[in-house]
């Protein structure tokens, strides 16, 4: 479904955000991209969506060359991704309903078919009942889920999420990544960057491990720091 | 139809449009000042046209033959003349009709009894089609045999003829000057409204949004305060040619007078035609800076 081959990525400033990474992910997985902040975990959600280009290595997302993609194929790739972030994105004039209708408008769906998807990802999401409301009169977890059902509405194959619980408190976290194990469930690919130690050893799904742009380890069932249970932590 | 999408499309358009309405107000404001210059100064150029032709048309190069020309000789002229593609009349008048016009035109101000011979030669009066063409057929004239001399009013053509020309030089410099203007603060506007949706441009990006929609409702946008702009021009000019141009006309009776009528309803369009398009440019320009990826 995902796969990085040899991948770097050099900023024009010279930093070196990723170094020869590679990464299979399969149909269905479930991944953690674990790792510091600056160490190229954004950067290689971006090269998925394609917000960014490699400056060397082969990409390909569901079956999309993404590094050779043309500017004018960008949209096309997105349409079968869902992305979500730590500040949410969403329009705060507009109500729940319409931020996640927006991501269908805008891409010129029928207004049929935005009457069918919405209530059901709002349903899946459990905002069915806050569809009306704006985006500051919900606590982050509401947002966060809004968010998602906006990535979902059009039905992509993965869904990329660049800290998703980075604004979220201990209870709505844990919501939302239920949330994100249930779409992987119905056979949603989900890659979710973080570096929230407890999400993570709690999961104890496929966790991938970046230092300095580079992948150091990748364990199925793993744990954030390398073969460490839950509450335990390294000295130093 | 999928009056849903209409509906949405036409909402964000609405939305954009009245965000920021005093922007909004500024961009509408310049177009139409520069289109109320535009559409005086067309209507001004048009009555100075009318005027120009009027006294062009009236222009007829008088050609006077030698007093020793035969009849034969000036016959030939005459079919000479007429035979030139660009000469719409040629008439003769024998020199005793000239005398008698003469008469007619000097009210009887010269004693014309006390003239013993009739010193008026006998002459051609010749009409040209298109009026910038008299120097050149009045030159080609003056070249034929026993035509003495050429006589057509040299210097109010030449002035006439140079004024229509500066003045279309200008108008095309002031015009493009003003559009340039107008066109600069609608793809300012434009800017500012692209700045505060910046975040909506990122999302639609992000969900798959091709450039062209997400570029749409800015360009309707541009379209709507040229048309707006245009709209409020026109009125502002009706109103003041329903007002001030009967006064003018009584205060410099030669400006409307016998001229052919302009025709506003074309310049009305094509004042649209100049909102519309400004907008459009302008807005283009604008949004695709924001767009590259």
């Amino acid at each position: 479904m995902i796969s990085l081959r040899g991948v770097s990525l050099v900023y024009p400033n010279g930093v070196h955000a990723l170094d020869n990474v590679t990464l299979e992910i399969a149909k269905g997985d479930f991944v953690f991209l674990v790792g510091h902040s600056g160490t190229g975990k954004s950067s290689l959600m971006k090269l998925l969506y394609r917000e960014a280009r490699p400056s060397s290595g082969e990409i390909v997302v569901d079956g999309i060359r993404v590094d050779r993609l043309k500017s004018s194929r960008v949209p096309a790739l997105r349409r079968h991704l869902g992305v979500v972030f730590q500040d949410f994105k969403l329009l705060s004039d507009k109500t729940v309903w319409e931020n996640v209708a927006f991501a269908m408008q805008v891409t010129g769906a029928h207004t049929r078919d935005v009457m069918r998807q919405v209530p059901r990802v709002l349903d899946l999401v459990g905002l069915s009942h806050k569809s009306r409301m704006y985006p500051n009169e919900l606590s982050g977890g509401e947002q966060q889920r809004t968010a998602i059902a906006r990535a979902l509405v059009n039905n992509p194959k993965i869904l990329l999420c660049d800290e998703p619980s980075g604004n979220l408190d201990p209870s709505n976290t844990t919501e939302i990544m239920e949330l994100l194990l249930r779409i992987n469930l119905k056979g949603t690919t989900v890659v979710v960057a973080t570096h929230n130690q407890a999400v993570v050893d709690r999961m104890r799904r496929r966790v991938v491990r970046l230092e300095d742009g580079r992948i150091v380890t990748d364990e199925e069932r793993g744990y954030y720091y390398l073969g460490l249970g839950q509450g335990q932590v390294l000295s130093g | 139809m999928d009056w849903g999408k209409v509906k949405f499309f036409l909402g964000e358009v609405l939305r954009n449009f009245t965000r920021n309405a005093s922007m909004q107000a500024t961009a509408i404001g310049t177009v139409a000042i520069t289109i109320v210059i535009l559409g005086v100064f067309l209507f001004v150029r048009g009555e100075l046209a009318g005027v120009g032709t009027q006294l062009l048309d009236q222009i007829e190069i008088s050609a006077y033959f030698a007093p020793n020309a035969t009849a034969a000789q000036i016959d030939s002229v005459r079919h000479a003349v007429a035979a030139d593609p660009r000469v719409a009349s040629v008439a003769f008048v024998p020199k005793k009709q000239g005398l008698s016009e003469l008469r007619v035109r000097t009210k009887d101000a010269i004693d014309t009894s006390t003239l013993t011979e009739n010193p008026l030669p006998d002459k051609i009066r010749v009409r040209v089609r298109l009026p910038d063409q008299v120097p050149a057929v009045a030159a080609s004239i003056g070249r034929l045999k026993t035509v003495d001399n050429v006589v057509y009013g040299q210097t109010i053509v030449q002035r006439l003829l140079q004024l229509g020309d500066v003045m279309r030089r200008v108008g095309i410099a002031v015009i493009a000057i003003f559009l340039f203007v107008a066109g600069i603060i609608i793809s300012n506007t434009i800017r500012l409204t692209v700045y505060a949706r910046r975040r909506e441009i990122a999302i639609m990006q992000l969900v798959g949004a091709t450039n062209t929609y997400i570029r749409m409702p800015f360009i309707c946008e541009g379209l709507l305060d040229g048309v707006i702009g245009a709209l409020l021009a026109v009125a502002v000019l009706w109103v003041a040619r329903a007002t001030l141009w009967p006064r003018m006309l009584e205060a410099l009776p030669w400006i409307g007078f016998g001229s052919t009528p302009i025709d506003l309803g074309a310049i009305v369009a094509e004042l649209f035609l100049v909102g519309a398009a400004i907008g459009i440019v302008a807005s283009w320009i604008s949004v695709g800076r924001h767009l590259r990826t």
